[in-house]
């Protein structure tokens, strides 16, 4: 058990065990990442390594502000790091972005579909972008449909969704091309009990499948019972990595995640 | 490919949920090209295009209320309005119906005005016999009073110049004929005197030997007359009407507006999440521009059809002179695709650019009006300022009029209108590249 002298130092993580159920060789690999937004004063991601194995659910958990957002868009090619690298399924993201991203999905923190069109009007055109048609496209449509439990509500326009079914169709649209990685920015948040725990479901399902998952979330519990390993993210840096079980072990007195997470980022406000 | 197709039935697809949207971007623009072009048609007609109803009070009821109106019902250019009703209009109720707007003016004629004509310009042709020398017996020379115009206050400034000066003319004309008819009667009659007074007669002096009676009368029709020739190129132009003026004129107001939805529909991709997840996609960014331009492009033309229809056939039902394209329809077509295309590319630059829909809105719909006052939508180019005319030549909407103007108005062809077309075709091309560029920044993160 560790002891309050083991809260991280800026040179020093805390580390848990690596294994996690799933996991197998690395897809994922993050080397000295950093990233200094323009006329910031401070790195918004700051020299960060991790690595992230096939088949395995990884979450990516932090205040507000402490960059988690920052390292999916690094992840997804849309930002550009400062330094360091990240290499996807063994290939530079810098390098060839463009030959990258049928390799995986993302579901962004916001509801990214059409508002005006149908769910399944939705999937078809982020399908058809994704170079699927035909049966094909209508067969995965369907897939994704009924595994975000939206099959009967395919055809009704996403602004009549209550805000889990935006969510459940946001995640059917992310992993319409069968990705071989799935970003995913707090895909729970606001949404109610019942449609939290179909799309923990069907993360699992997607694990299961082979899948590998990168995900936010302010959810610990959530966490603490999805992922195979955590990183803990404070200020841009890594101040926590391991699977939830021996995080929270490596703190002494903390019970679960949530406390083992106040524990390591402190209780001050982040505004 | 993919991207281009994809991308062109979700943008017609969500157009199509947006019925009022679309309902907005179709009629609007046709009420526009409905209303100024009858507005317009108004004011072509105020200006000349028709005769301009003008009361006439005659209280002289001598020769000279019958020569004004004979002479401007000849010119044409007013039309005279005596009686309403049976009864002939009083000097009151003239002015009053002036006062109210229902006549832009009124003529009064003041009694005993003709008698005083003649009897001045009598007494002029007299003393135009008597000796310089002689300055006693000469009288000053006098005007005669009675003539009077009331305008409504209204009225603007080249307007009343435009109908005094016709008034003037017809005046001069009988003037001048009086003049010439007092002149000649007193040439006769001093010859008379003369002959009387003791100038000898020629040899054989009977009656056919007395001077002749002299016909000094002048004709108020121009001996040198103005023709106006069809054109320096010989062809024949039609005569502008309201409809072909305004109809493309405002079409192209209308068309460049699809600027406001195109960067709407950016906008809302951005804030809402979608373009994100567009940009972390396999697919080109000049596949997904491209798809953008060619549905809103489907639009453009939609309400450039429709606002052609409503300038063919609506107008005409309305007791205006309708839209006559001629035989360069195809011609008009590719103008039509080279604007529609020229303000897709500007909509999608300002939506990529634009920080905020409001930014975004404001922007666009000042801009266009910006360039459509430059370019002679508005007010034509000829009448502006000479700094303004310099100006405006770098309005889009100035190169779109010109070629629509150039086809419907001047007759020409599609190889008259292709410097301006060119014009069209480069400034979309230079938005959509702005726009690509700065796309390909952001999806680099850049």
């Amino acid at each position: 058990m560790a002891s309050e002298s083991n809260v991280p130092t800026e040179r020093e993580p805390v580390r848990g065990d690596a294994t996690g159920s799933g996991a197998g060789d690395e897809i994922l690999k993050v080397h000295r990442l950093m990233k200094v937004y323009r006329s910031a004063e401070t790195p918004a991601v700051d020299g960060i390594d991790f690595v992230v194995r096939r088949g395995e659910i990884f979450g990516l958990l932090g205040p507000n502000g402490a960059g988690k957002t920052t390292v999916i868009s690094i992840l997804c090619t849309l930002l550009r790091p400062t330094s360091g690298s990240v290499t996807l399924c063994s290939q530079d993201t810098q390098r060839s972005p463009a030959r990258l991203r049928s390799l995986f999905g993302l579901a962004p923190q916001e509801i990214a579909l059409y508002p005006s069109l149908t769910a399944r009007e939705n999937l078809h055109y982020f399908g058809s972008l994704y170079g699927l048609s035909g049966r094909v496209l209508r067969n995965r449509i369907e897939e994704c449909l009924a595994l975000v439990g939206l099959s009967d509500r395919g055809g009704t326009r996403i602004d009549t969704f209550s805000g889990g079914m935006k969510r459940r169709a946001n995640l059917a649209a992310a992993i319409l091309h069968s990705p071989r990685v799935l970003f995913l920015d707090e895909p729970t948040v606001g949404v109610d009990a019942q449609s939290r725990n179909l799309i923990l479901d069907n993360l699992q399902a997607l694990r299961d499948d082979g899948a590998t998952i990168v995900y936010t979330t302010h959810y610990m519990e959530e966490a603490e019972n999805l992922c195979d390993r955590v990183a803990v993210m404070d200020c841009g840096k890594i101040v926590a990595e391991g699977s939830p079980r021996s995080l929270v072990a490596a703190m002494d007195g903390c019970a679960n995640l949530e406390e083992t997470f106040l524990r390591l980022t402190g209780r001050h406000l982040r505004d | 490919m993919r991207t281009l197709v994809a991308t062109i039935r979700k943008e017609l697809l969500e157009l199509r949920r947006d019925r009022a949207g679309v309902l907005v971007l179709l009629v609007m623009p046709m009420a526009l090209v409905l209303i100024v072009s009858l507005v317009q048609d108004n004011v072509m007609r105020a200006t000349g295009e028709t005769p301009i109803r003008v009361l006439l009070v005659d209280q002289d009821n001598g020769f000279l209320g019958r020569a004004i109106e004979k002479h401007l019902r000849l010119d044409g250019g007013l039309e005279l309005i005596r009686k309403r009703g049976d009864r002939e209009i009083s000097e009151e109720a003239a002015r009053k119906a002036v006062v109210d707007g229902e006549y832009r003016f009124c003529i009064l004629i003041a009694p005993g005005a003709g008698a005083a004509l003649r009897e001045q310009v009598r007494r002029r042709a007299v003393e135009s016999f008597v000796p310089a020398s002689n300055p006693a017996k000469r009288e000053a020379p006098a005007t005669v009073p009675g003539l009077i115009l009331h305008f409504d206050p209204a009225v603007q400034g080249a307007f009343r110049t435009a109908v005094v000066n016709s008034l003037q003319r017809v005046l001069l004309g009988i003037e001048l004929r009086e003049k010439g008819a007092a002149l000649s009667d007193t040439i006769e009659r001093k010859m008379r005197q003369g002959i009387a007074g003791g100038i000898p007669l020629p040899p054989g002096g009977d009656a056919a030997n007395q001077p002749p009676p002299m016909r000094f009368e002048l004709d108020t029709e121009p001996v040198l007359k103005l023709a106006e020739a069809p054109d320096s190129g010989g062809r024949s132009p039609r005569r502008p009407t309201a409809a072909q003026q305004n109809v493309p004129a405002w079409a192209l107001f209308g068309m460049f507006f699809i600027v406001v939805p195109v960067s709407g529909a950016l906008i809302r991709e951005r804030q809402s999440g979608t373009f994100r997840r567009l940009m972390t996609m396999p697919i080109s960014l000049a596949g997904l521009l491209a798809g953008k331009v060619v549905a809103y492009v489907l639009v453009c033309t939609a309400q450039f059809v429709l606002m052609v229809a409503i300038g063919a056939f609506a107008l005409p039902l309305l007791g205006t002179s309708g839209l006559v394209v001629g035989p360069e329809a195809p011609t008009v077509a590719v103008i039509a695709l080279a604007a529609s295309m020229a303000a897709t590319g500007y909509g999608i630059m300002i939506g990529v650019l634009a920080r905020s829909y409001e930014q975004a809105s404001v922007f666009g719909a000042v801009s266009i009006v910006i360039a459509a006052a430059l370019g002679g939508v508005m007010i034509p180019v000829y009448v502006m300022p000479r700094s303004m005319q310099a100006v405006s030549v770098i309005s889009p909407l100035a190169w779109g009029l010109n070629a629509f103007q150039d086809v419907l108005v001047r007759e020409g062809t599609l190889r008259t209108v292709c410097p301006n077309l060119a014009r069209l075709t480069l400034f979309s091309l230079a938005t959509l590249s702005v726009a690509w560029w700065s796309l390909r920044r952001s999806r680099s993160g850049e």
